[in-house]
């Protein structure tokens, strides 16, 4: 081995495990490294091992929500992955309610899903516009992008809030749904899965990024279940788990199935984001056609306003009872598990009875998906980190709390 | 004796202004430019606009330019001084000596040779040597490996080039540029059409040689930072970013030369040179635009595809190239 790397490189050698590699610092100051750092272990141009250091943008959420209060700490759990928060937050404010005995009306339950479905494809956008400039295809990055920008605009109309929306709230959601947003719906979803056929053409089918792709950090479904995998990821390799599954909010009567590919490459994971992009337009036409009538709080909720508010609440914008301000949950354990848009987010809440909760474990999906980062690349090229990485749709800020 | 200056001065300003040295940098710029806002387009945006906005921002990569010029060139400690801060500019130097054997016109070059074209293709096989130095000076393992590349791209992208060019130069029957010309005026046929598969394989293969999408290897961002360039900031920086598209418009002007029938249909100084200079701005245009359409290639892919994919058409347009001559001394 030492005498196949020698010359040019040999200055730079270093030793792990018995093996003279080089040794590669990708992150955190790297163009394709995102908040976290990789350090590389380089046999030529094969990856002996890498070391997936995370934790650079670790923001104390667990702790933090801790000290916040059971609903002031939404907003803040939010931004643990902003380009998806509407699912990010569903996991804790139903465990807050479940801590409250509380059920959200089914008109909310509707809305929760539209939104995590309008969340989640725009989510799933960005990761695609990531994964292609991690390949230099700038026109799949910029493509993502701009389309990206027809969903939040979708979301900034019925919440008035680009990313940060915090939507969903105990017992219902925050807004009604805006008139005529059915149309504006359908457009952007004949223009988008429109796009989705031309991102196939320039991007997915084209010849030098197949050969990036195909083949390529190669997850066998047994490796998966091992590791713990979730979301996509684990989809693309062909096992059907998918937490909406379950038949949270109103996924059951919906009849959700998940996209599932049996690959497990690269291509079968962008291309399991694609067709979720499709499957989640599908679930949002479902439920604004089912979408019933009636208000966007749970009744519990709505009688605990004050009467001169109630009319607001009936005009399609929540309004919070004053003990929102200091809500005391009964004393419990709930764990609730949500699918995010890259995987399953489960949250561990305890209350103590107090106003603020005893503890908020938070395990995100990015972080599960994390490990894979190293054991996919094992035994790759260097280049095919980066393509490994946005095919993985790693969110470092996610993964840190 | 103005009258026995006047062809000096003509080789003269076809070697430093046009189509030589001042080109260049003239072609660059509006290379980037195009390069900038023709992918904007495709991008749904809009590209470079705020820097002169009357001329749609055709001068922002000149304010670029003269940014690098007034940004501090810093020289970290560790590197090897004296490599680091000349091989940028030995890159330029060996690229622009090719200048002088590039004619602007018929007989408009300081050097006359029977063998301009291997003059011109030896420059541009130098060039990747000093780049290698930088990657070796900088002390920093993402130059190194980028350095790597360079040479390991070099070794299969280099024979590609010259056989393709000489695939073409065989059709046309001659190595000397203002022959070549000659010839395709004599025919009336440009060389494209002639060796339509040599003209294709030179344009891969000068893909690779400038480092541009889908071989951008050297360069590669989202692997190794910047390559060989990733310590250089300043004008250090701006002169190796140089050094590419100096190479593209080299390999630009050659082409044109070759296949696309030079100044033709121009017949004297200076207008020859001009249309030899909108050529190969074109040339270079189709070049950079790929990087809308494509990513970048793996390296070993990308090695194999040159070994065993160019090499071969390679030698087939050589042997192309002797069957069109033959049955061109037939037709004769």
């Amino acid at each position: 081995m030492v005498e196949r790397i020698g010359g040019f490189v040999a200055r730079e050698l270093g030793e792990r495990n018995g093996l003279r590699v080089l040794e590669l610092l990708v992150g955190p100051q790297h163009p394709a490294s995102g908040h976290m750092r990789l350090v590389v272990y380089l046999d030529g141009d094969i990856i002996v091992d890498v070391d997936v250091d995370i934790g650079w943008v670790h923001r104390t959420m667990e702790k933090l929500s801790e000290v916040k209060g059971w609903v002031r700490a939404i907003p803040l759990l939010e931004r643990m992955n902003i380009v998806d928060s509407c699912n990010i937050t569903l996991g804790y404010v139903e465990a807050i309610e479940k801590l409250m005995g509380l059920e959200p009306s089914e008109r909310a339950k509707y809305l929760r899903v539209i939104m995590c479905e309008l969340n989640r494809i725009s989510s799933h956008l960005y990761g695609m516009g990531i994964a292609g400039i991690f390949l230099n295809h700038s026109t799949m990055f910029m493509w993502a992008f701009g389309d990206r920008e027809v969903w939040v605009k979708l979301i900034d109309m019925i919440t008035g809030a680009r990313l940060t929306h915090t939507y969903i709230v105990p017992g219902g959601v925050r807004r009604d749904l805006p008139a005529g947003f059915k149309d504006y719906f359908e457009k952007a979803a004949r223009y988008q899965l429109r796009r989705l056929r031309e991102y196939a053409k320039v991007f997915l089918e084209n010849p030098v990024i197949r050969d990036r792709y195909e083949n390529v950090g190669v997850l066998p479904p047994s490796m998966a279940k091992k590791l713990g995998i979730v979301g996509p990821n684990l989809r693309a390799s062909g096992v059907a788990y998918d937490a909406r599954m379950l038949g949270y909010e109103a996924y059951a009567e919906l009849g959700y199935e998940p996209v599932v590919r049996r690959e497990g490459d690269a291509l079968a994971r962008m291309w399991v984001r694609v067709e979720e992009i499709e499957r989640s337009i599908e679930l949002i036409r479902e439920a604004l056609r089912r979408l019933p009538e009636g208000r966007i709080l749970a009744e519990k909720v709505y009688r605990m306003i004050p009467p001169a508010m109630r009319s607001v609440v009936d005009k399609g914008v929540s309004k919070f009872p004053g003990m929102f301000a200091n809500l005391r949950l009964p004393p419990g354990e709930v764990v609730t598990r949500v699918e995010a848009g890259r995987g399953e987010i489960v949250y561990h809440v305890v209350s103590d009875g107090t106003p603020t909760p005893a503890r908020v474990r938070v395990v995100t999906p990015s972080f599960r998906n994390a490990i894979l980062l190293r054991e996919l690349a094992i035994g790759e090229r260097l280049m095919d980190l980066p393509a490994i990485y946005g095919s993985l749709d790693h969110f470092p800020p996610e993964a840190d709390k | 004796m103005l009258e026995q200056l006047k062809p000096i001065l003509e080789d003269l300003t076809a070697a430093v202004i046009l189509p030589g040295a001042g080109a260049a940098l003239v072609a660059a710029l509006l290379v980037i430019y195009l390069e900038r806002k023709l992918t904007a387009r495709i991008q749904m945006r809009v590209g470079p606009l705020y820097v002169s906005k009357r001329l749609a921002g055709l001068l922002q990569p000149l304010a670029d330019g003269i940014r690098f010029f007034f940004q501090e060139p810093i020289i970290p400690e560790g590197v090897d001084r004296a490599a680091f801060i000349t091989s940028p500019a030995l890159a330029v130097a060996v690229l622009l000596a090719a200048f002088a054997a590039i004619p602007g016109g018929p007989g408009v070059a300081p050097l006359q040779s029977p063998v301009s074209l291997l003059i011109v293709l030896a420059a541009v096989a130098i060039s990747p040597i000093p780049v290698i130095i930088m990657g070796w000076a900088s002390n920093n393992r993402f130059s190194l490996l980028g350095a790597l590349r360079e040479a390991i791209l070099n070794t299969s992208y280099e024979p590609v080039l010259l056989l393709s060019a000489l695939a073409g130069a065989a059709t046309l029957g001659t190595l000397d540029l203002t022959k070549a010309v000659e010839i395709q005026a004599h025919l009336g046929i440009p060389g494209i059409i002639l060796n339509p598969l040599a003209a294709v394989i030179f344009f891969a293969a000068s893909l690779a040689t400038c480092d541009r999408i889908p071989f951008d290897l050297v360069l590669g961002e989202q692997e190794i930072v910047a390559g060989p360039y990733t310590e250089y900031s300043g004008i250090l920086f701006g002169v190796a970013m140089a050094i590419d598209y100096l190479k593209l418009y080299i390999l630009g002007l050659v082409f044109s030369i070759l296949f696309l029938g030079g100044w033709l249909p121009a017949t004297t100084w200076p207008w020859t040179a001009l249309v030899l200079f909108a050529k190969a701005l074109i040339f270079m245009t189709a070049a950079v635009i790929l990087r809308a359409v494509y990513g970048r290639a793996r390296l070993d892919k990308a090695l194999r595809t040159l070994w065993h994919f160019y090499f071969p058409l390679a030698i087939i347009s050589l042997i192309w190239s002797q069957v069109v001559t033959y049955i061109i001394s037939l037709a004769a």
